[in-house]
């Protein structure tokens, strides 16, 4: 995947709508993958996401950011819905296991259910930590690895937009 | 004992001003005698397996012929870049040769062991997908000759590709094009897709050694473009890696895990090429967990020698499923190659008087080898077997690198005011370089002297504008400032913005001073 690829993925978010990467005219995507019951990667995540949109300011707006679900079978479009209820700037997506593995391939990101007896339903999804922008066509423009801090985040996200 | 990087520059400052002795010289004449043969001219290079299928096939031995180089370069004679670009690229260009990469053709097809389960059609690009064990060692190599030689000729659009084509079958024939960035980035996008577990050489396999080496292309490239994802994929792959288990219950590095089950394979106790080459290159990234493991295995895997040496006990064959495997590892240079980089400077050269008493080493052409030899034991019951790796690449590694040498190739960005200062930027064959250092006031030290028939030339570059001095033997035969060049001497001539030197065969020390 260059810096110039298109990546497509047509997907279901939280309220039931149909979302494709270029569903935000005008809006970049910032498109992660996680599911409900992780317990330390996603919220840190979500975390680190909304206090970078929130050091963007008004910029802030340019921004859409998508949470695709790696767990089809747990996070159904009602489970994403409360799950991201004080998230209000966060759109979950999920699909059929055919479309979400689809979306994962575009985005290379890596996924695999893994039997764990700690974890609710006895399996946890570690998943890729990656978190990609896209401008309104699709088109990456950048990506974080998981170590950047809300600051880092929020530099390259004011970059995308300048 | 942690190392630091300051820690490590002052190591090297030492071997710096040391630079090479007549069998590390030999070791490097060698390789570019290698590097010099004609197109599929491997005599000498062939090993016991077919088809490229064993670990001292052609793509390990110029990989490890080129990390011996680097090591050479960076350590032992910082200064002498012309020593070394010209073989590095030529063993690059041999590195694209469809007899190097026809192989995966074949092996990607499958029905092997750990993976005639799984449904898979033949492959002929070499690097799109799985076959780490090669495209890893074409990443770091063409992105180690962009970092050491400053030259961007594998950026270009299509420097790296793999071509193949016959007149007698194939069709239309197959041209696969990439260069150093777009490698860097398939390989990138595969790690990530893998989880960081890495990617797989054969298919389902991700061996744990195979998958150190992209790390070390990543970070080549970061210190090019200023990226970051070496740190990324580190942490990510260290990750990993603990989940799975770097180590089994005997303390030995597990082999691989297979892509499909995630069941780990552990090591072959009676080999020593496991240990050894996870060992060595693992160093580089995890070197703690290397020095911890280290006293422990090789004490488990090496016997004595004769004579105070020490060595490997000998390779028995192998039988699978009813098949004699005819296969080498390069056990006793993984060994040896090992040793060299953790610092146990004591095994590894018990292990090299060994190899110089009895695995035959052999002078050509100013080269320095040991031969292949295939029987297992000699007339005393002792290792005899020399595979290619071994005798071509591993242990000329072993030789020329200094302790935690591939370490220093992942931490120690090399300094900017030595890529500034003067250097002997071309080398005829026939010209032997023996030192090669920038000293305190920034000045070229330079031992060097003629092979041949004395008619060979070193050419001093990068000259400093303020002015110069160039003395031999503490004689000015040479000086420069705002004004035309001054020589003084018949053995050197100015060729523009250059000096070019004529060395006579008995060693010489030049030294231009930096005015």
């Amino acid at each position: 995947m260059s810096s110039d690829d298109t990546i497509g993925f047509a997907l279901t978010d939280h309220f039931g709508r149909r979302v494709t990467e270029t569903s935000f005219p005008g809006r970049h995507s910032v498109v992660f993958f996680g599911f409900t019951h992780c317990r330390t990667v996603c919220p840190r995540a979500l975390d680190r996401l909304d206090a970078a949109l929130d050091l963007l300011g008004e910029d802030a707006a340019a921004f859409q950011p998508l949470y695709i679900t790696v767990d089809p079978e747990r996070d159904d479009a009602a489970r994403m819905r409360a799950y991201l209820d004080d998230r209000p700037r966060v759109l979950g997506l999920t699909g059929s296991p055919e479309d979400l593995e689809a979306a994962r391939r575009a985005f290379h990101a890596f996924a695999r259910r893994k039997p764990d007896p700690h974890e609710p339903d006895g399996y946890a999804v570690p998943h890729t930590a990656l978190l990609f922008v896209l401008d309104d066509a699709g088109r990456r423009v950048a990506h974080l690895g998981d170590a950047a801090t809300a600051d880092e985040l929020a530099d390259v996200l004011r970059g995308v937009v300048r | 004992m942690t190392l630091t990087v300051a820690e490590f520059a002052d190591r090297v400052e030492g071997y710096r001003r040391e630079g090479v002795d007549a069998l590390q010289l030999g070791h490097i004449r060698h390789i570019d005698n290698l590097s010099r043969r004609l197109p599929n001219d491997w005599s000498g290079m062939d090993s016991r397996s077919n088809g490229q299928d064993d670990f001292a096939s052609l793509r390990y031995q110029l990989a490890y012929a080129a990390f011996a180089l680097a090591v050479a370069h960076r350590y032992r004679l910082p200064a002498a870049p012309g020593v070394f670009k010209g073989t590095f690229d030529r063993l690059i260009q041999k590195m694209l040769l469809p007899e190097v990469w026809m192989y995966w053709r074949d092996t990607s097809s499958g029905n092997a062991v750990f993976n005639a389960h799984l449904p898979m059609e033949s492959e002929w690009d070499p690097v799109r997908r799985d076959n780490i064990m090669y495209s890893a060692y074409v990443q770091v190599m063409s992105l180690l000759y962009a970092y050491l030689f400053e030259d961007d000729r594998y950026a270009r659009p299509g420097a790296l590709s793999f071509e193949h084509w016959s007149f007698s079958w194939g069709g239309e024939g197959h041209r696969f094009e990439y260069d150093q960035d777009s490698l860097n980035e398939l390989i990138y996008w595969k790690m990530i897709e893998s989880g960081f577990i890495g990617v797989a050489c054969e298919p389902n396999c991700v061996f744990q050694i195979c998958n150190q080496i992209p790390l070390l292309g990543f970070r080549l490239h970061d210190l090019l473009t200023g990226g970051r994802r070496a740190e990324e994929v580190e942490r990510g792959y260290r990750k990993a890696w603990d989940d799975f288990g770097r180590v089994d219950a005997q303390g030995r590095y597990n082999l691989l895990v297979l892509e499909d089950s995630k069941q780990l394979l552990t090591n072959d106790a009676s080999e020593v090429w496991g240990d050894a080459w996870a060992g060595t290159v693992l160093n580089m990234l995890n070197r703690d967990l290397v020095r911890e493991r280290y006293p422990e295995q090789i004490r488990a895997l090496l016997i004595g020698g004769p004579d105070d040496t020490l060595t490997i006990r000998p390779l028995s064959p192998t039988s699978l499923f009813g098949h004699s495997l005819f296969e080498d590892h390069g056990d006793f240079g993984w060994a040896a190659a090992w040793a060299a980089e953790v610092g146990d400077s004591a095994t590894r050269d018990r292990l090299l008087r060994y190899a110089d008493a009895r695995l035959a080493p052999t002078w050509s052409d100013g080269g320095l080898f040991y031969p292949r030899h295939d029987a297992s034991t000699d007339a005393d019951g002792f290792h005899r077997l020399v595979d290619p790796l071994t005798g071509n690449a591993l242990l000329a590694f072993a030789r020329l690198d200094i302790p935690d040498g591939l370490w220093g190739l992942y931490h120690l960005p090399i300094e900017p005011e030595l890529r500034r200062s003067p250097a002997l930027v071309e080398v005829d064959p026939d010209v032997a370089v023996t030192r090669a250092f920038i000293g305190e006031e920034g000045e070229l030290s330079a031992t060097v002297s003629a092979t041949g028939r004395g008619s060979g030339r070193a050419r001093i570059g990068r000259l400093p504008r303020n002015g110069w001095v160039l003395e031999r033997g503490g004689r000015i035969v040479a000086r420069s400032s705002e004004s035309t060049p001054d020589v003084l001497d018949p053995a050197v001539g100015v060729d523009g913005p250059e000096l070019i030197v004529q060395p006579r065969t008995a060693e010489e020390g030049y030294v231009l001073h930096v005015q």
